[in-house]
């Protein structure tokens, strides 16, 4: 009661990936939706993710990817479980193929919302998931 | 259902010669082949010149990117060829680096070295088509070195080969992964111009507006970062590196990028051809008409390619190649129906191609040059878009020009605001996309499509590979290369580093040892991740 903390979301893009646009637009959705939004932008590694996780105890992980291998994402849910983290969700967007996505909600990823997603679907889903 | 530009310019129901009224036809059009080429440049426009049709390629090793270029010349794209970097070494970084190994081979070709552009390039000629190379400022100098060499290796003469291998140097603000320092990128962005201008090479430099319009840009603002952007690179060539304008003229092209609202993309290209050959006479005083002619290549707009319903991005790319071939261009490489979900398959790929020549052979298109000229409502639409571009272009200019603009982050903040209001439209169903916010089905009624993916263990065999190769390299010449590279960077700015690069590259330097070479002699980390050291000993 009383202490109804607002939910802290970590944004970023993973690896190399210079596109920047879907992890800001999405990061603003959150904060009209009345989150706090921990931005970390572009060529983060998943080290650099999982500390700031750790450092800002946020309730979700959302990592924007656009065409890749995809293995950064598989390198930051083991380096997640390393640290204990394994209660934080992680969710994805971008341009990640069906195949893909399958392969990455089975290693764990929480939910992939698919490139055009609506700001509603993304808010809503985050506001489900946390427990408070 | 909003009726509105994307700049914001209301559409009326009907256009009337009352809406052109305002046009002199000899003062502000003018005929194909004249000034202000507002018609194009060839008095019989495809007639004289059919434009280049081609395909992106790149992906993995630089032997699959080599077989891929093959494949495509057995679809019949014989005339130019296009490839792009992939993430390290747009960077630029190696693929034995320690992040370099994560995504060596992502989303391009992996081009660090003139080994990897030789198998690249391998059974593939260096002339009679065009030979263009994108994806990262930082890299310019290292590809035009690498043309230089390969060049000179098939006993070619280097004024025979033509292209694009250079290009602007804002890439990294507008979404491409290029992690080089903004003044050091203008630098090295001026080496390899003036190289190309001084020795008369036929290799063109792109200043682009298309990455800044794919990361959210509107019509207008593309037009006025452009210029922008045209306004003060090629001012620097006459005024720092006291070039003419009539040659620094010839470098340019423009890489536009054409959406599916028609006619509004064909008065984006119509008023680009006015502006820019008002600017190089009223401001550089170009003295031939060559100078006052901008380049123009088209690219389908891949951010308009939607995940959902992948086939439906065959119509919208065939409308998007349709628009670019009426506008006028001098290429065009068109969007792929998996543009949202990976690098061209072989499939999608073909499709893509045979869109262009559907278009070029069977529609008659090629028949008549600018065959929109005289609508009331398209020159009503070129001129508003030109008005709009100029007003955007006079607040760039108060914010002291397209780089002040660009570290001041006044460019990244339009471009911001523009993606998040189309974003709030579709939200809102004032833009309807056909899969996304109408005719929507449930996703696993979804149509799968052929993918052309990339594992890690790709990647990795890159980096053991290019590991195991550094060692072979012959050290000694390298060192002393690297050595005078050095020596040069920490001259003068105005000293050119592209005799440098290309002695380094012949030695098989690779663009992270050449490009952290040149970052440290500039005062920066040798390496742009700052992980690793230089494996040099310099003084």
């Amino acid at each position: 009661m009383g202490d109804r903390r607002r939910i802290k979301v970590l944004i970023s893009v993973i690896g190399l990936d210079g596109h920047f646009t879907g992890a800001e637009i999405v990061s603003r959705y959150l904060m009209d939706a009345g989150m706090e939004v921990v931005y970390l932008g572009i060529y983060q590694t998943p080290e650099m993710i999982v500390s700031a996780a750790i450092q800002e105890s946020v309730d979700v992980i959302g990592i924007s990817s656009h065409a890749s291998n995809y293995d950064q994402i598989g390198m930051l849910l083991d380096l997640m479980k390393q640290n204990g983290l394994n209660d934080i969700p992680v969710i994805c967007g971008g341009t990640i193929p069906r195949q893909h996505a399958e392969t990455l909600l089975k290693r764990g990823v929480s939910k992939i919302f698919p490139p055009q997603s609506s700001s509603e679907s993304i808010v809503n889903y985050i506001t489900s998931i946390v427990k408070r | 259902m909003k009726r509105q530009t994307d700049y914001g310019y209301e559409i009326k129901p009907v256009y009337t010669p009352k809406d052109v009224s305002d046009i002199s036809y000899e003062k502000d059009i003018g005929d194909p082949g004249s000034y202000p080429f507002v018609r194009g440049y060839y008095p019989n426009g495809y007639r004289d010149r059919i434009w280049t049709r081609r395909m992106t390629a790149g992906l993995g090793s630089s032997r699959r990117t080599n077989k891929v270029l093959k494949k495509y010349r057995e679809m019949g794209q014989t005339q130019g060829m296009l490839v792009i970097h992939d993430r390290p070494s747009a960077m630029p970084i190696d693929a034995d680096h320690p992040m370099g190994r994560r995504e060596a081979g992502v989303l391009g070709w992996h081009g660090v070295s003139l080994l990897e552009f030789e198998e690249l390039m391998d059974g593939i000629p260096l002339i009679g088509q065009s030979i263009t190379l994108l994806g990262s400022s930082a890299m310019s100098c290292m590809r035009l070195a690498y043309i230089v060499a390969l060049a000179e290796k098939r006993g070619i003469d280097l004024k025979e080969v033509h292209g694009s291998v250079t290009e602007y140097p804002f890439c990294h603000t507008f979404g491409q992964t290029d992690h080089m320092p903004l003044d050091l990128n203008i630098k090295l962005w001026l080496d390899s111009s003036e190289f190309i201008i001084r020795n008369k090479i036929r290799m063109r430099c792109g200043i682009l507006s298309q990455h800044f319009q794919e990361s959210g840009g509107n019509n207008a603002q593309a037009l006025a970062v452009e210029i922008g952007q045209l306004k003060e690179l090629l001012g620097l060539l006459v005024n720092e590196r006291g070039l003419d304008f009539d040659d620094v003229g010839l470098l340019p092209y423009e890489l536009v990028s054409i959406g599916s609202r028609f006619f509004e993309e064909i008065a984006k290209v119509r008023a680009l051809r006015r502006m820019y050959a008002r600017m190089a006479r009223e401001t550089f005083n170009a003295k031939t008409e060559k100078a006052c002619q901008l380049l123009i290549s088209v690219h389908t707009s891949g951010r308009t390619m939607t995940y959902q319903q992948p086939y439906n991005n065959i119509a919208r790319c065939a409308i998007q190649t349709l628009a670019g071939a009426i506008a006028g261009c001098t290429a065009i490489d068109n969007a792929c129906l998996d543009n949202a979900h990976a690098e061209p398959s072989a499939f999608a790929a073909r499709m893509s191609l045979n869109t262009q020549h559907i278009i070029s052979d069977e529609t008659g298109v090629t028949d008549v040059t600018d065959p929109l000229a005289g609508s009331y409502f398209v020159e009503r639409l070129t001129n508003e878009v030109e008005d709009a571009a100029y007003k955007i272009l006079q607040q760039i200019e108060k914010e002291g020009g397209m780089i002040a603009a660009v570290k001041k982050g006044y460019i990244h903040n339009m471009m911001y605001e523009s993606a998040r209001k189309r974003q709030k439209e579709i939200e809102t169903g004032e833009c309807l996309i056909v899969g996304v916010n109408e005719l929507i089905i449930p996703p696993e009624d979804d149509d799968d499509i052929p993918i052309q993916s990339l594992e890690a263990s790709d990647s990795e065999e890159i980096a053991k590979r290019i590991e195991k190769w550094k060692e072979t390299r012959d050290m000694s010449i390298l060192k002393d290369k690297i050595a005078q590279l050095y020596k040069d960077a920490k001259k003068d700015r105005n000293h050119n580093l592209m005799p440098a690069i290309i002695e380094a590259v012949k030695a098989y330097a690779t663009a992270g040892e050449i490009m952290g070479v040149i970052r440290m002699a500039h005062g920066f980390h040798y390496d742009p991740l700052e992980m690793i050291d230089c494996p040099f000993k310099l003084s």
